[in-house]
């Protein structure tokens, strides 16, 4: 009776552990714990909120600022994405030629594994000499971080398609346009997505330091001006939002990678 | 036309229980001969003169392959034999001009080779197959890219998959397939343009041995009734002979024909080819030239 009791119940734990609403459940009562324990702490030893502000305080400030977070946000977004498309842009044609030209693969790689090294918001006083503060420094300093992993993962995806599938489409009579099509690209897919996965992460963490250093508009703008009046709570509503435009863009990621690749072993 | 090959050369083994069930529909049903009606490509032929492959140049030149003379009468089922790195995948590139050869001649149907001829169907050792394509669109991409009329071949399609035991499998992407199946699902796009010659480089090479003879038979019976030209290497002894109506003995760098070997045996074939004494002569005839020619060290 007994043991066929504890097993039922480690049957029931066993699938609550395991499925996903659980987990939702579970993290979330995780944050609300944590969140409690800041409130209560903070009010017991009577923090003033300009060193740190409750989360009552900061959570409020995101609701009744959301019209301006939610702009900024915006820019935010739109920068990503402009300097993330711009990316994968370049990176994917850029990869091609470089592993079908050899000597693009001699000359141009170690330049571009140089550029790579090199820190990359060194570059943004530079940009901003040249085109001015503005989301559009911030969008180039994307660009230039999320576009390397592109590269890199695009180059070995090209590279690792089976030559003999080559002979297969020739067989077929196919042009190179529609050898690429058909068969290189496609096949290279899952190396690209895993490198548009990491360039995606890049681009987040990049961008909100592009705002910070060049940019006019944006969460990260938000918040270095906010740092200069002082104003922790908004400081704060912009971490929460930052982090809920990088969750978006994650998310956005993996419907991506099912659309780009219904094929894959989900 | 078929089912009368099929049945006058031997009437009982049709009913061994080495054929299939999708063997026994296809036959009732005079199988798919044409399965689009309208006339089929007959094989090609197929003629080289002194084919030779160098690899690389100076000191560093390779002597693969030749030169070799290659005479294939249109609908011949031909197999070259001959030990690994001998230069049989090699030769079967430089016949359709997918790879150039460094020296020689290739006619196919009395025409000069200058540019790697379309009108064939490749199936390789792996399967080949498109991870991002279903086993139907696999198929398919013969048709996308030769731009042929989609619902012709969407028909032939769905009887090479009815013939080889496909049906069902059309909307799965090949890792949910089996290795047998793979193969069956690339030896279906290999035909389904309806090719004049196919040309197989140890396409059972990489199954396992009850998959083997299964598949084995399968191809002789798609053979008999379509009558393509096959040019099919291989390894295997005994796919060779339970295969071909002849069968060409390489040797090794540089790979040359050593010796043309009739096969003279009725067909189908069964699963058990010892049971023909046959058999046995010829593989024993091939083990002695192996053995000549320095391929087994014991």
């Amino acid at each position: 009776m007994v043991p066929a009791q504890s097993g039922t119940r480690a049957r029931l734990m066993a699938a609550f552990g395991g499925s996903y609403f659980s987990s939702v459940l579970i993290g979330t009562v995780a944050v609300l714990l944590l969140l409690g324990l800041w409130e209560a702490a903070l009010r017991y030893f009577e923090v003033p909120v300009w060193l740190a502000p409750k989360p009552s305080d900061f959570l409020v400030r995101l609701y009744t600022d959301r019209a301006l977070i939610a702009g900024h946000a915006f820019w935010t977004s739109l920068t990503i994405v402009e300097g993330f498309t711009l990316g994968v842009l370049v990176a994917i044609p850029l990869a091609l030629a470089i592993v079908s030209v050899g000597a693009l693969e001699r000359g141009l790689y170690p330049v571009i594994v140089f550029l790579n090294i090199m820190p990359k918001t060194v570059i943004g006083p530079i940009l901003i000499i040249w085109f001015g503060i503005g989301p559009l420094v911030a969008a180039l300093i994307v660009f230039l971080m999320s576009f390397f992993p592109v590269l890199v993962d695009s180059m070995s995806g090209f590279r690792l398609v089976d030559r003999r599938l080559f002979y297969i489409s020739r067989s077929m009579g196919a042009n190179p346009w529609q050898t690429f099509w058909k068969v290189r690209l496609p096949a290279a897919m899952p190396h690209i997505f895993s490198g548009m996965k990491i360039g995606v992460v890049k681009a987040v963490e990049g961008v909100i330091i592009a705002e910070f250093i060049a940019s006019n508009k944006g969460l990260g703008f938000m918040i270095v001006r906010a740092s200069a009046f002082m104003d922790m709570t908004l400081m704060f509503s912009g971490l929460v939002a930052a982090a809920i435009v990088a969750l978006m863009f994650n998310g956005a990621m993996s419907i991506i990678g099912q659309w780009l690749m219904p094929w894959s072993r989900h | 036309m078929a089912d009368a090959v099929v049945q006058t050369l031997n009437p009982d083994k049709a009913t061994m229980m080495d054929m299939t069930m999708a063997d026994m529909k296809a036959r009732t049903s005079s199988g798919l001969v044409h399965p689009v009606g309208g006339a089929s490509a007959a094989g090609a032929s197929i003629n080289a003169r002194g084919l030779t492959k160098v690899f690389g140049s100076g000191e560093n030149a390779f002597h693969a392959l030749g030169p070799i003379d290659l005479d294939i009468k249109p609908g011949e089922f031909v197999s070259i034999i001959g030990p690994s790195g001998c230069g049989k995948s090699t030769t079967m590139l430089l016949v359709t001009g997918l790879e150039p050869s460094s020296a020689g001649t290739v006619e196919i149907d009395g025409k000069p080779l200058t540019a790697p001829i379309s009108e064939i169907g490749i199936v390789f050792q792996d399967h080949l197959l498109l991870d991002f394509r279903t086993a139907i669109n696999n198929v398919m991409l013969q048709q996308e890219i030769r731009g042929l009329d989609r619902a012709t071949l969407r028909e032939r399609a769905d009887a090479l998959f009815a013939r080889l035991g496909l049906s069902g499998a059309e909307n799965r992407y090949p890792w949910q397939l089996s290795g047998g199946m793979r193969q069956r699902v690339s030896i279906a796009r290999a035909l389904v343009h309806d090719p004049s010659m196919l040309l197989m480089d140890e396409p059972f090479g990489a199954l396992d041995a009850i998959t083997r003879t299964q598949i084995r038979h399968d191809l002789e019976m798609l053979w008999l009734e379509t009558r393509k030209t096959v040019l099919f290497i291989t390894h295997s002894i005994e796919e060779a002979v339970g295969l071909s109506d002849r069968v060409l003995v390489m040797s090794k760098s540089p790979g040359t024909i050593v010796e043309e070997i009739i096969i003279d045996l009725p067909r189908p074939r069964p699963a058990h080819l010892g049971e023909y004494p046959e058999f046995s002569k010829y593989a024993e005839r091939i083990y002695r030239i192996f053995e000549k020619l320095g391929v087994y060290k014991f």
